[in-house]
């Protein structure tokens, strides 16, 4: 964990000294893909990302569809989700490209099965989208903001809603 | 309003923690000497120090009506400490130290709550305890000095005290606040090793005008040592000490002999100079910001260096459990990891015959390393057992009624946190042992051939993995009629009266509401008590049960389990999913033929062990897995029972019995109700993947 943060950090570091526009700048977002629709989250939310790791089913009916059980995280038992059913799209097998990024909020920690982990861009005032119509997204209701960049765009995902809001995951499937 | 000045809040705990061990080792030798009704002169002289260090640190922390109610009962046993031959009547002296704790501790509680904290006012204690000192005062006809200082020795003209003698002028360094203070601690210090024949200024604890006449002029002390040298070594070494001087007698002239740099101390003694810039007029000690080391050895021991002088003498330091925690959680880590690399599959089929050797002195190192790293976290009962001395004590006042109280077994040692979340329970059974248990007048004991003192004792074994403890009285016993005609009233009853066992009829005390004594007093019988004894005991995995023999006397007995975050469990597979189910619940596991099974169409499959029949649950059923083995032959079956509740859980097979860490499951998931389908937390494996921990109590209800 340490490792990981500590090294984003210094790039968030590295990178502000060396811009000029950097009062531009908002935050960083980790992309990742989930079929063909590019989601971000922002890194401080992001502890980090692992593989897909034996997961333990938590046979209980109340649990919903889209959690998937508990994974040992080193030691730590951390709930994960798949974002797949969690947007209403159906599940795929895990493949080498699958992974679990562990987020937290509030000593809260999930980790999200992700299709594919892409990169880490820069989040500018300039590429976020002004007040977008959502209304034609499908998942807009996770969706924090929209981010037009010059190869397509990319949905910020509000973490807030995904560790707190259930119940807006349940209607979602 | 904040409950302490900004920049105080770090000491908070520490003062907390250093006053309530203060006040409980004031209560102890309370308890002590009044059993034996004389003070000692070091159960005096301990009582004084204890005082003058909770007056020290609550002014400190800038609680000034707390130091006030230290400053008077340290002013108190200064009395008794100068004139102990005319303690001839002090009963009234525990009442007041008695009362003083209590409000004490009281107070603390209010200090550690939550929300805003506001001084209680003491002033009728206060002025008790001014009437205490001022009854032993006219009873002694001695004057007497009203504050804690030792005077240097008088009657000595500066002609007598010979060569050898030095004379050293001491500066401190600017800015650091209370000279006078710091003056007095080297003085102290000084005199531990020397003879102080003179010091100036002279009144340098309680005035705190000194402090400006040592800024200007220095702090002076003249000594008479065998080692000169060791003494300066002193005086350089102390804190704060900017530089000092060896004054010759007869010139009686600053000569710069020596100047010693003295440089701050860094991290931990920086905090003192701004901690101690609120201490009100009256002198107190400045405890070191490393009073967790528990109990200073001497008076003395409130420095920096003194604690390091005295690190020979103390062998118990206080711990953060959360850092505790925190070393559990890395060594249940370093297990994982370990089996990890031992039976990783790569080195499968390999020759490996140093490689298992070094592995296996491994094991063995991490085994030692979890047994400590557990015992770390076990401290005796003989901590909430004590408190309970207090209990009687004031139990026995109230109440008219002799008692004694005797402890058994009080070294066993449980879990930090159980133990602290035994006390009230203990509290309250010792309560109702005295208030409801023992008869309420010595004739009637008395016409029972018991003698007139009753006895209540608490007893502590440990027996394979749980703490069982016993609060025992030799009272009356529980009067099962009146207890089955309250439990009528209220409604209690389930059953016709006539069905109820002996045994039933005693534990019906500990349901909610009940409560067999008529008059409501001030210490029980308000109906609430026993049950939230039991919801406690309950809470942290522990039983309460009641026995009784009428005219013998009554026993609670209440096991616990010896920590909470390790269970010994058996481990049994269900297709791909692991189950840990506590050993304590399983009775018997075993195969079957299926020709034993009996299909009931109403209540579903049943098996007949011993002539008794049991209902069998299938856990792959219950948890909905896709396991292959359904053949009851296949699998096997295990008996558990809670409660005296029993059911047979069918499982693919057993893996073994295992030591599992409990972990509750994460709290993402804590709105959903996992604990009502029969799961009470998962564990860790050593191949690092997870098992489920089942909760038998719930798999049967939710059955």
């Amino acid at each position: 964990m340490a490792t990981t943060s500590s090294l984003f950090a210094q790039n968030v570091k590295s990178d502000k000294t060396t811009r000029v526009e950097k009062e531009e700048e908002i935050t960083k977002a980790l992309t990742f893909a989930i079929g063909d629709q590019v989601y971000g989250i922002e890194i401080p939310y992001v502890v980090e990302i692992i593989g897909v790791p034996k997961i333990t089913r938590v046979p209980c009916a109340e649990v919903p569809y889209f959690i998937k059980g508990i994974i040992n995280v080193r030691s730590k038992v951390v709930p994960v989700v798949n974002m797949r059913s969690c947007f209403g799209k159906e599940e795929v097998e895990y493949n080498e490209k699958t992974c679990t990024i562990i987020v937290a909020l509030n000593d809260i920690s999930v980790g999200l099965i992700v299709d594919e982990v892409l990169e880490v861009l820069s989040v500018m005032q300039k590429n976020i989208a002004k007040t977008p119509d959502l209304s034609n997204v499908n998942e807009n209701k996770f969706i924090e903001y929209i981010l037009e960049m010059n190869d397509g765009i990319k949905l910020i995902l509000d973490i807030k809603k995904i560790i707190f809001d259930h119940d807006l995951m349940i209607s979602m499937m | 309003m904040s409950k302490v000045e900004s920049g105080m809040e770090s000491m908070i705990d520490m003062y907390i923690f250093e006053t309530n061990t203060l006040l409980e080792q004031l209560d102890e030798i309370l308890l002590r000497t009044e059993e034996a009704q004389t003070f000692t002169d070091d159960d005096i002289n301990e009582i004084f120090r204890i005082m003058h260090t909770v007056k020290g640190s609550s002014a400190m922390m800038g609680f000034d009506d707390l130091q006030l109610l230290a400053h008077k009962g340290e002013e108190l046993f200064f009395i008794i400490r100068e004139n102990p031959d005319h303690l001839e009547d002090v009963s009234f002296v525990y009442d007041l130290v008695f009362r003083m704790s209590d409000l004490f501790k009281a107070e603390i509680e209010l200090i550690q709550a939550e929300g805003d904290y506001v001084a209680t006012d003491f002033s009728e204690v206060l002025a008790d305890l001014e009437k205490g000192a001022s009854m032993l005062t006219d009873e002694t006809n001695t004057s007497v000095r009203t504050s804690g200082g030792i005077d240097a020795s008088h009657g000595e003209s500066p002609e007598d005290w010979g060569d050898d003698v030095v004379t050293v002028r001491i500066y401190f360094q600017e800015g650091c606040k209370m000279e006078n203070l710091r003056s007095f601690l080297l003085l102290n210090k000084i005199r531990e090793e020397a003879e102080v024949k003179d010091y100036s200024p002279k009144d340098i604890e309680n005035d705190p005008n000194a402090s400006d006449i040592i800024i200007e002029e220095g702090f002076t002390v003249t000594f008479k040592a065998d080692n000169n040298d060791s003494i300066l070594k002193l005086v350089e070494n102390a804190i704060n000490v900017e530089s000092y001087e060896i004054i010759h007698k007869d010139s009686g002239k600053a000569e710069n002999a020596e100047t010693a740099h003295h440089e701050e101390e860094p991290a931990e003694s920086a905090a003192v100079p701004e901690a101690v810039e609120f201490v009100p007029e009256k002198p107190a000690k400045i405890p070191a910001p490393e009073t967790a080391v528990a109990v200073p050895a001497t008076p003395t021991a409130n420095t920096n260096q003194a604690a390091q002088l005295n690190a020979g003498k103390q062998s118990i330091i206080s711990v953060n459990l959360a850092k505790l925690d925190q070393l559990h959680d890395i060594v249940g880590e370093i297990i994982t990891t370990e089996s990890m690399v031992i039976s990783n599959p790569e080195l499968e089929g390999l020759k490996l015959e140093s490689f298992l050797k070094s592995a296996r002195e491994l094991k063995k190192l991490t085994d030692e390393l979890q047994d400590t790293v557990m015992s770390i976290r076990m401290v005796p009962l003989a901590g909430p057992f004590q408190k309970m001395n207090r209990i009687v004590r004031d139990m026995k006042m109230k109440l008219g009624k002799d008692a004694e109280l005797k402890i058994e077994g009080e070294n066993t040692e449980v879990d930090k946190t159980i133990v602290d979340s035994l006390n009230d329970p203990l509290m309250h059974l010792v309560r109702n042992c005295m208030d409801h248990g023992i008869e309420n007048s010595v004739e009637e004991r008395l016409e029972r051939d018991k003698p007139a003192k009753a006895t209540i004792t608490l007893n502590a074994v440990s027996s394979s993995g749980e703490v069982v403890i016993t609060v025992s009285d030799d009272g009356a016993g529980i009067d099962t009629e009146k207890v089955l005609r309250k439990a009528e009233m209220n409604g209690l009853l389930m059953k016709p009266a006539s069905e109820y066992t002996e045994r039933e009829i005693q534990n019906m005390i500990l349901l909610p509401g009940f409560s067999t004594n008529d008059v409501v007093t001030e210490f029980s019988g308000r109906g609430v008590g026993m049950d939230v004894v039991r919801d406690n005991i309950e809470k942290c995995g522990g039983s309460l049960t009641v026995e009784s023999k009428a005219g013998f006397g009554t026993t609670f007995i209440i096991k616990i389990p010896l920590t909470l975050a390790i269970i010994q469990g058996m481990e049994v597979k269900v297709h791909d999913t692991v189950f840990a189910i506590p050993i304590s619940t399983i009775r018997q596991s075993f195969k079957v033929q299926n020709s034993e099974i009996i299909n009931d169409t109403q209540r579903g499959e049943m098996i007949m062990i011993r002539g008794e029949c049991y209902p069998i649950m299938r856990l792959h059923e219950k948890f909905v897995i896709p396991s292959e083995i359904t053949d009851f032959e296949d699998g096997i079956l295990l008996l558990v029972e809670t409660d005296g509740k029993c059911v047979c859980l069918f499982a693919d097979r057993l893996i073994g019995e295992q030591q599992v860490v409990v972990k509750p499951f994460p709290s993402y998931l804590s709105r959903y109700n996992i604990k009502g389908a029969g799961l009470s937390g998962c564990t860790i494996m050593g191949d690092g993947s997870i098992s489920l921990i089942i909760d038998v109590a719930n798999l049967i209800e939710s059955y």
